[in-house]
């Protein structure tokens, strides 16, 4: 894991990203890049910055300055449904599904930017990696627990065929052993070709699972290395970690 | 009470229910007044009589009657449901008791009226009263019984029979509804009460109904025959004219209320599908009212030019929709209350154009007057025809054009609430930064809910300025603007019978309760609360928002699944 190659062209680079809102800088200074095919991580406290990053490369918040090139191309200048239609998809913090409307109709929403056949196909696939979806994709959403939730909203975020998939917390408010499930979700979906960028504030999760990471910190990026170092850095495992 | 009530589902005598019964049988028996009115014997002499002619009762006395005797029948069978059955009898015959009651009592000069009078008594609507709140009172938890549910399937021909007489007693019904009371105002004063009175009895039989489980049968027997309910539906609404309901009055009311509903629909695309408070949405209707004047070369319209109706009607609609989208933009930049704020500004802004006739279009204080009738295939609208025989009142095209409109407006809604665009609609309502991460345009879907929406306006406004024949900035308040609100939040957000429903709930009480004009929005006002307190979801409520406000419903979609398993 730690040999991955650091150098060839990115898949995504943020270069010295600034969000405000109105007066108040959320993000400072955030610069880091996501290779194709990885796991990549953000992690930090709450209110360092990560939400807003991601927000900012997904086209709904708009930077002060800095640049997000996604394929090299600069995509901080396009709306979200263009970004989305690069193949950018975001999974947004609190899962943030449409819990009055059914399991499938959350999915078809998903593929809304597409319009070609394969639509009814993918909404398969998700059932096969999610069986519990499938098995009641006519009930509503809002009645399900918080893990099939997440898997539901990761899944909707799967239906627009996403090259980068970005989880903001799919860890929160989850037992260890559905965060567990998650995460080997998420090693799934990397495995079929899906790059994924993940914001965690469960540090420790997410560097075990992680290629690489950042630590964010009061709108900073500061240390980045390979999960494996991170989780080894004593100044991580101090702030971040839960050990003193 | 629950003790009794549990006691009373498992035997089959249950005293104070039957006692209840009793005692409206007894009341609709009773006398109700002790003296004759001044307007004439209310209603129609049935209110002296005391016992000695017991199958003459009519009117309310008749209602009560046969509630009574539901009543009765109903306590002594183990009928599935019987509580809420029973229930629903019982605030029937408390509402037609306490109608009668209050309206004797304030037109009587007070409670001599109903009580003792230079040695006549009457004590019907004390006992009727009485009857009602004992039924009430002894199945007060029904609630707790489950709905009954109806579970075997029919062959094709007896559910299209089912379907087909289910619809004929509701075209009965609506018709009976319409007419009930008689025309109101000076040619009859009882109309308000009597109007009220068959509310409340036509409120309880469906309730009775409903309790049986007969109702949610046959709404599930027509979702399964889709189609072949639409047409009979149409076919039943295309059918008034031939009922009781078959005059140019009625006709006139009817199709007010068609062009009403037909704007409640577009403006539930607006607000019950895209999920935008739209406070000034009656401008539409005025715009495309004001366009249609002004092309059907009326002598007051300013440009004299008299364009052939389909057509006008089409420029009309999409000049309401231009309106839509000029409206619409600047929901891009505001949301929720402020949206609200700048549709009220505009529907003032439309008003108050049109009071002082900008551009010379909309005549001003003095409207535009005569705009001629509608002329389609050689056929003046105005006039009564004869189809074979068949005498139909003046208005009936009037009724028929409006009921292809709603017709029209229904499968518009219908199909968009299914469509892409419509997914889109409720997903920005939902949530809308979702939305957008969802790759949705937001801006540009708003702006098309506004469009659509606004077009159908028009497309109404343009019906109803030939319909009316006259046009007056007057029709366009915020009052009106507000009705239709109502009108959508009362039916049911998101759903179509449900803004028809309002639609004519709320135009056609307004007709019924001139008398009480100066109350009317007092009534009004509080209805709605009452509503909204009781029955948030409204009265015929989307499926998604049934789920969300009915806790117990919730779990329903499981349940079929294991019965059918």
């Amino acid at each position: 894991m730690s040999d991955t190659v650091q150098t060839g062209k990115p898949l995504l680079e943020v270069r010295d990203l600034c969000v405000a809102y109105g007066a108040i800088e959320a993000v400072r200074s955030v610069s880091f890049t996501v290779q194709a095919g990885q796991i990549v991580s953000l992690i930090g406290s709450n209110g360092a910055g990560k939400t807003t990053t991601l927000r900012t490369i997904s086209g709904l918040l708009r930077p002060r300055s800095g640049q997000i090139l996604f394929e090299g191309r600069p995509i901080h200048t396009q709306p979200a449904h263009a970004i989305l239609g690069m193949g950018v998809a975001h999974c947004p913090e609190g899962r943030r599904l449409f819990p009055k409307m059914t399991v499938e109709e959350n999915l078809l929403l998903g593929a809304y930017t597409r319009k070609d056949e394969g639509i009814a196909e993918d909404v398969e696939r998700v059932y096969d990696l999610f069986p519990v979806l499938g098995e009641r994709r006519g009930n509503k959403a809002g009645l399900f627990s918080g893990g099939e939730q997440q898997m539901l909203a990761i899944g909707r975020a799967m239906m627009s065929r996403p090259r980068l998939l970005m989880l903001d917390e799919p860890s929160m408010g989850l037992s260890p052993i559905m965060t567990q499930r998650i995460f080997d979700t998420i090693r799934d979906l990397q495995r079929l070709g899906t790059t994924v960028l993940l914001v965690e504030q469960n540090a420790l999760a997410a560097l075990a699972q992680s290629d690489y990471a950042h630590v964010v910190d009061l709108g900073r990026t500061t240390i980045e290395g390979t999960g494996h170092d991170l989780l080894a850095d004593q100044r991580v495992r101090d702030a971040y970690l839960g050990e003193n | 009470m629950s003790e009794v009530s549990t006691a009373g589902r498992t035997g089959l005598f249950r005293p104070l229910s039957t006692a209840g019964a009793v005692a409206t049988v007894l009341g609709a028996l009773l006398p109700w007044a002790t003296f004759v009115f001044n307007e004439g014997p209310y209603p129609a002499k049935a209110t002296l009589q005391f016992f000695d002619a017991p199958f003459a009762l009519s009117g309310f006395r008749l209602h009560l009657m046969l509630f009574g005797l539901a009543a009765l029948v109903v306590g002594f069978t183990r009928l599935p449901g019987r509580g809420r059955v029973l229930r629903a009898l019982g605030w029937g015959v408390l509402a037609v008791s306490a109608v009668n009651t209050v309206f004797l009592i304030s037109n009587g000069g007070g409670f001599g009226a109903v009580s003792a009078s230079d040695g006549a008594f009457a004590f019907g609507c004390y006992v009727g009263l009485a009857g009602g709140a004992l039924l009430v009172a002894d199945n007060w938890h029904a609630s707790a019984e489950p709905l009954p549910r109806w579970k075997f399937s029919l062959p094709l021909w007896a559910a299209w029979l089912v379907l087909l007489v289910s619809f004929g007693a509701v075209l009965l019904l609506v018709a009976a509804t319409l007419t009930a009371g008689g025309l109101g105002g000076a040619a009859d004063p009882y109309a308000g009460p009597v109007f009220l009175s068959f509310l409340g009895a036509a409120g309880g039989l469906l309730g009775g109904l409903h309790g049986t489980g007969l109702l949610s049968w046959i709404g599930e027997l027509s979702e399964k025959h889709r189609l072949f309910s639409v047409l009979v539906l149409l076919l039943c609404a295309l059918g008034l004219p031939l009922t009781s309901a078959g005059n140019e009055y009625w006709m006139t009311v009817a199709a007010n209320i068609g062009v009403y509903a037909a704007t409640a629909i577009g403006l539930n695309i607006v607000v019950g599908l895209a999920g935008l408070l739209d406070l000034g949405y009656v401008a539409f209707m005025g715009i495309g009212a004001f366009v249609a004047a002004n092309l059907s070369g009326a002598a007051a319209s300013a440009l004299g030019i008299h364009v052939p109706f389909l057509l006008a009607a089409v420029i009309a609609a999409v000049i309401a929709g231009i309106f839509g989208v000029i409206v619409g933009s600047p929901t891009l930049r505001v949301r929720g209350d402020y949206l609200a704020i700048v549709t009220l500004a505009f529907g003032e802004i439309f008003r108050r154009a049109a009071q002082n006739n900008i551009g010379g279009l909309t005549g001003g204080a003095n409207a535009i007057p005569n705009i001629p009738q509608v002329e389609l295939f050689g056929l003046e609208f105005n006039n009564p025809v004869t189809i074979g025989g068949l005498q139909l009142p003046g208005g009936v095209l009037y009724y028929f054009l409006i009921v292809l409109l709603v017709a029209l407006t229904m499968v518009a809604f219908g199909n968009l609430k299914n469509s892409r665009i419509g997914r889109a609609w409720i997903a920005i309502r939902e949530d809308e930064d979702v939305a957008r991460a969802m790759g949705i345009r937001t801006g540009k879907a708003k702006i098309l809910a506004f469009l659509t929406g606004a077009t159908l306006a028009g497309l109404a406004g343009a019906v109803f300025a030939h319909k009316t024949a006259t046009v007056s900035y007057e029709s366009f308040q915020f009052l009106e603007s507000v009705t239709l609100l109502a009108a959508v939040i009362l039916g049911g957000m998101g759903t179509i019978p449900g803004a028809v429903l309002g639609a004519a709930l709320l135009f056609v009480l307004p007709e019924k309760l001139r008398e009480f004009s100066d109350y009317r929005l007092l009534l009004f006002g509080l209805a709605l609360v009452l509503i909204m307190r009781f029955r948030p979801q409204g009265l015929v409520p989307d499926r998604h928002r049934r789920a969300e406000l009915v806790a117990e419903d919730v779990e329903l979609p499981a349940a079929p699944k294991e019965a059918t398993a």
